[in-house]
């Protein structure tokens, strides 16, 4: 392209009238065709290098941020962290949370006795986890959320609360990333293991094997 | 003052908002003197300048509008020749309860001026489809959202919401919890005008005349638009574009949603590049509350910007070129574009809608490799774009296609009120960043591109010289590096407390949960701030009434403009010419219904 200046901070993108050789067009299209057979080539010897990934057989690994499923976490003693004091549901833009509150009668802690995330509603923002101040909901990179009825999309207590000794690698969004001796809180959410080598934090990004999955 | 409650329309009796003190915009002085100035200047007595806001703004007589607005559109030293924005605002307690708002553009001084015209519920507004053809659209919505009629109106019916919807959605006194079904009996049949050039021809034409509809579901049309064109033989001889299949109620929505939540639905509005949404919203809000976001916030934005508006290109490239058979375009430009939103998924956790961006910075920082990866894409990405160019922009069958088809003036651009690139291909050099440079983009060496032609071809070299520009901004950008320091302002009004010290201080606890609870809560008054979008100028109009939740916001956008001349632009071509066109103009149907 011709690019001429015609003021400060402004340039002028020349229209480019098609020379004899190009009007005649058999010339552009063999050019065209070179290029694409370039690529084609390129690409059929090297086929480690294609940009696509065979899904479902492998699978995308998406950065230790990834906004997938919720989880509710547990305390080391096994119990909710959870406290049900609503502040999840009032920061929803998409109103997906419902939450009833139960009472420990022993400990006189509150609990939630009821906690549903409607997957279909939800937008996947990420404000229920920054709005948390007990540590106890995280989304973590499962994305893989197809289901068949829209009664199984409102998820439940049971599908969302995990063990004490829940890995940290399948984890995304979250409070803070990183080490997570550094931070000191984390809780129950498995103290002292590993994280789980993440794509671009500890590797250089031009590596194109971070697209695919191990 | 009675707000909405988020379920239901019971007037809301809580707790009085704690901040209730006025907004007075920085500018507000200067543009008080230059608003004296240009009122001297028409000289109508009925006109009287509103002070203190961040644009001259004066109240008008709702029967001298179209005189003011004729006298700012001709005077040879003002020439408000572009409409930017028309809408309005409900203000129940108020004799007069409407604010019709009309925000015009001066290509020649690089300025704004507001407009507002009050009228109570029964009274109309004198139509101003004379004065700019681009306010035509602006009234029918209007109409539809607050019920105010414009008298001489050619077409006034409803646009955003259906024909069996009753009442209208942007009252306050309106409950959202209705709901209107559309059934078969009330669907309307769309007649295009014939266009005055093709009226005679009827009894000589050897065909029967016949009314095509393409879409709502057309591959084409990349979204839920309607294009019904009356054809003779192949030629398009009239054309109307019905639009409002993919309306979510955005503006509804914010008025029932706190300041943070209403950011995941700016991403919504144009999804090609959705950092640019919330980069315009949270900057306005920020303009409010009088806070700029810290420097390293401000990279982040200016770098994640520019990354999406080449993706914004890349799709509308990409996609144009399918319209026209050339597919392998297609492959190889979605694979800097799945890069990009992969960058954007390090940062954010999300691909296509990160809602990355929180008013006051940024939800987190930007990982460690952040800049490693932008080098990479800054280095890889031009490649693409040298392969695509290659391979169509001196193809005879590309160019026969693209030359002199979707023409629109230079003049009807502006009139319109087309901003961005499509604006930019009839050679007139505005763009935001430019003109009203926000972020430091005034601190960057680049260009303006302009092409000559307003066809479909001068759309696509502006679009690609764009993209070579951003890249010039980005390596820029990358030169210089992140500035190190906070990505979030210290203010516990605006900002939640670092987690840890939610954990272990009650101070920080309780600021977290008052700002989850109760939201930013911004001084009265109202601010307008554009960004360069996609498409062009996205501007965010926000009033507060020092509560949590936004009273009115308004988003422009500027697909609406842009697709409401596109029944012009075919008229006299045929329905695979109207297709080359539709593509090159990148209509979002998120942004344009909103």
């Amino acid at each position: 392209m011709t690019i001429t200046r015609v003021s400060p901070g402004v340039v002028k993108v020349e229209r480019h009238a098609l020379t004899l050789g190009e009007r005649t067009y058999l010339p552009q299209v063999i050019g065209g065709m070179f290029r694409t057979l370039k690529h084609l080539l390129k690409n059929l010897f090297n086929i480690k290098g294609l940009p696509t990934i065979s899904y479902p057989e492998v699978k995308r690994v998406y950065s230790e941020r990834f906004r997938g499923r919720h989880i509710l976490t547990s305390r080391e003693d096994g119990t909710t962290r959870c406290v049900a004091c609503y502040m999840c549901s009032t920061a929803c833009p998409a109103e997906c949370i419902t939450i009833e509150a139960g009472e420990d009668q022993r400990t006189r802690e509150k609990f939630p006795v009821r906690y549903d995330i409607d997957l279909l509603r939800c937008v996947f923002c990420g404000y229920c986890v920054d709005a948390c101040p007990e540590d106890a909901i995280y989304m973590t990179r499962d994305y893989e959320m197809a289901i068949d009825t829209r009664a199984r999309a409102v998820v439940g207590l049971r599908d969302l609360v995990v063990p004490p000794n829940f890995p940290v690698a399948p984890m995304g969004w979250r409070p803070y990333y990183g080490s997570i001796e550094k931070h000191g809180t984390a809780g129950g959410t498995g103290v002292g293991q590993p994280l789980r080598e993440a794509p671009y934090e500890d590797q250089d990004p031009p590596n194109p094997d971070v697209y695919r999955g191990a | 003052m009675s707000t909405l409650t988020k379920f239901s329309a019971i007037p809301y009796t809580g707790p009085a908002p704690t901040n209730r003190q006025p907004y007075i915009p920085v500018e507000a002085e200067r543009m008080d003197a230059r608003g004296q100035e240009i009122s001297a200047r028409i000289a109508r007595p009925a006109v009287v300048q509103e002070t203190g806001q961040d644009l001259p703004t004066f109240l008008v007589e709702k029967d001298a509008i179209i005189d003011v607005l004729r006298a700012l559109h001709d005077d040879a030293e003002l020439q408000f020749t572009m409409p930017l924005d028309l809408f309005g605002a409900d203000y129940p307690n108020r004799e007069k309860r409407f604010d019709v708002v009309y925000q015009l553009y001066s290509v020649k001084n690089n300025e704004r001026v507001r407009l507002k015209v009050r009228v109570a519920e029964d009274e109309s507004v004198p139509t101003s489809t004379g004065v700019f053809q681009g306010y035509d659209w602006y009234e029918r919505e209007v109409w539809d959202m607050y019920g105010i009629v414009f008298d001489g109106h050619p077409n006034l019916r409803r646009i955003l919401t259906h024909e069996m919807f009753q009442g209208h959605a942007l009252r306050k006194d309106y409950d959202p919890a209705q709901r209107w079904l559309l059934t078969d009996r009330g669907v309307s049949t769309i007649t295009p005008k014939i266009d005055p050039r093709y009226v005679q021809e009827e009894s000589e034409s050897d065909f029967e005349r016949v009314t095509l509809n393409l879409g709502p579901s057309h591959p084409a049309t990349h979204g839920t638009l309607r294009i019904v064109v009356t054809l003779d033989g192949e030629t398009i001889v009239g054309a109307e574009q019905e639009i409002g299949y993919l309306h979510r109620c955005f503006e509804k929505m914010s008025e029932t949603h706190t300041y943070q939540q209403v950011i995941p639905y700016t991403d919504r509005l144009n999804y090609c590049s959705a950092v640019i949404n919330n980069v315009g919203y949270c900057m306005t809000v920020e303009k409010m509350l009088g806070i700029t976001a810290p420097e390293r916030a401000q990279h982040v934005r200016l770098m994640l910007s520019e990354f999406y508006r080449i993706s914004d290109h890349i799709v509308c490239i990409g996609t144009n070129l399918v319209d026209m058979g050339a597919l392998t375009n297609f492959w190889w430009l979605f694979q800097p574009r799945e890069e990009i939103i992969s960058l954007a998924e390090t940062c954010s956790g999300a691909r296509l809608l990160p809602s990355y961006l929180r008013v006051g910075g940024l939800a987190v920082d930007v990982p460690s490799t952040f800049l490693a990866h932008s080098q990479h894409l800054v280095r890889t990405l031009p490649k693409f774009i040298d392969d695509v160019e290659a391979l169509v922009m001196k193809n005879r069958i590309f160019r026969d296609r693209v030359d002199g088809v979707g023409v629109i003036s230079r003049e009807d651009a502006i009139n319109y009120g087309f901003t961005g690139p499509c604006l930019r291909a009839t050679g007139v050099p505005f763009d935001v960043r430019k003109a009203n440079p926000y972020l430091g983009y005034e601190t960057y060496d680049w260009d303006v591109p302009v092409a000559e032609g307003g066809d479909t071809y001068a759309r696509f070299l502006v679009r690609f010289e764009e993209m070579r520009q951003s890249l010039r901004i980005l390596q820029q950008a990358i030169d210089r590096g992140l500035p190190p320091g906070p990505v979030m302002v210290d203010n516990p009004y605006v900002a939640l407390p670092p987690k840890e010290k939610v954990y272990n201080e009650m101070e920080s606890l309780i600021y977290h949960f008052k700002l989850i609870m109760h939201g930013i809560q911004p001084p009265v008054g109202e601010a307008y701030f554009q960004v360069e979008g996609g498409n062009g100028e996205v501007g965010f109009y926000i009033v507060s009434d020092g509560t949590k939740h936004p009273y009115r916001v308004r988003v422009r956008p500027p697909c609406f403009p842009i697709f409401e001349a596109f029944g012009k632009m075919i008229i006299g071509q045929t329905i695979p010419d109207a297709i080359a066109a539709l593509g090159s103009l990148n209509i979002i149907a998120g942004e344009l219904d909103h």
